[in-house]
């Protein structure tokens, strides 16, 4: 009966018998166990398999009668409101709000500078180049096409064509800039200095480079500081499409002569 | 009147006992045998309401103390008791 009542002890759940254990083996062995107390031990044993451990909050709000209540109203409640909402669903009297999942509204537009063109009259046999916005917006209209008065850009030839110029393992080839025009993807043009106020021409020379992922960084500039300063700004926004060279990307060195023409300027400023 | 609860509560109010005390001393006061699961799924319930607690002891048989709670619930428990009692009684005369 004694090695019945130990395995009876040991149907209790373990945690329980962590906690109780060694206190309980030792009242077993104390008592002269009978078949009653084995099933007394297999009864609790059960119930406490099947009865949750019960927390001293719980039993202090089971000790008290509005405690014991609340759970109940609370629950009973809850599934009314629940089976109401489902009850007006069904006959149609509440309407399910569509889900609405999107992007944030775009913010509107930033309004463009308007297309620009160089000065024909600064360099009367070169290129005339366009500023690479839209000339036609979408609702089909022409915009107006505004000169960049005193200004003009020329692509002269430079001398070491073809040049490879190596700066660790970046590989830099001469083009002349010429050449890089099928490749523009977005060009600004340069402006002329407002605050300069004088009636001869001035050359500026650019030298950059185009990087691997198109875009422009001036190396070196030569000309008077505030002409300087407008080409460089406007020739560090130009956007190329990638280069290459041989089926591999590569960097291209070029240059431009940018010359501002304080008599055509001027003349437009009037 | 059998609630082993109530017999645990009134055995450890006259002082520390272990398991096997407890079962003894009720055996003497009450005339009531609890059984070694009912003596401990009782304990379990009282120690997790926080009426009595263990003391610290080397032995294996672990002593119980009877807490404040315990004590107050085992009065309002009595009390019960004894309006019961009271009630009862003066049925059985009229009777």
């Amino acid at each position: 009966m004694r090695t019945l009542i130990r395995w009876a002890a040991g149907c209790y759940p373990k945690a329980w018998r962590e906690r109780y254990g060694a206190e309980f083996d030792a009242l077993l062995e104390d008592v002269s166990p009978s078949l009653h107390d084995v099933c007394d031990v297999l009864r609790d044993a059960l119930r406490a398999r099947l009865t949750p451990p019960v927390e001293p909050w719980v039993a202090s709000l089971a000790a008290s009668s509005s405690g014991a209540r609340f759970p109940i109203i609370f629950s009973v409640g809850a599934h009314a409101l629940l089976l109401m909402l489902v009850a007006a669903t069904a006959v149609g009297y509440v309407t399910p709000m569509p889900l609405r999942i999107g992007m944030a509204p775009l913010p509107p537009p930033f309004p463009e500078p308007p297309p620009q063109v160089t000065d024909a009259r600064v360099f009367p046999t070169a290129f005339t180049l366009y500023s690479s916005l839209p000339l036609k917006p979408a609702d089909g209209n022409v915009l107006p096409l505004y000169v960049a008065a005193g200004v003009g850009i020329n692509f002269f030839p430079v001398p070491d064509i073809g040049a490879v110029y190596r700066q660790g393992n970046v590989e830099r080839r001469v083009w002349p800039g010429q050449a890089l025009e099928s490749f523009m993807v977005r060009r600004t043009l340069p402006e002329f200095p407002r605050a300069v106020d004088m009636r001869e021409a001035v050359s500026v020379f650019v030298e950059y480079v185009v990087r691997e992922d198109g875009s422009v960084k001036v190396l070196r500039t030569s000309g008077p500081t505030p002409f300087t300063d407008s080409a460089r700004s406007a020739v560090e926004q130009w956007v190329y499409r990638p280069l290459g060279y041989e089926n591999h990307r590569c960097e291209v060195l070029s240059r431009v002569e940018v010359r501002f023409d304080g008599k055509f300027a001027q003349s437009e400023l009037r | 009147m059998t609630d082993p609860t109530v017999l645990i509560l009134a055995s450890l109010a006259e002082g520390d006992k272990h398991g096997y005390a407890i079962m003894e001393d009720i055996q003497t006061f009450a005339a009531i045998r609890l059984g070694p699961g009912t003596l401990y799924g009782a304990i379990t319930r009282l120690e997790k309401c926080g009426w009595i607690r263990a003391v610290n002891s080397d032995s294996r048989r672990q002593p119980y103390r009877l807490t404040a709670d315990g004590a107050a619930e085992l009065k309002k428990q009595l009390a019960l008791f004894g309006q019961i009692v009271r009630i009862g009684n003066r049925r059985v005369k009229e009777a």
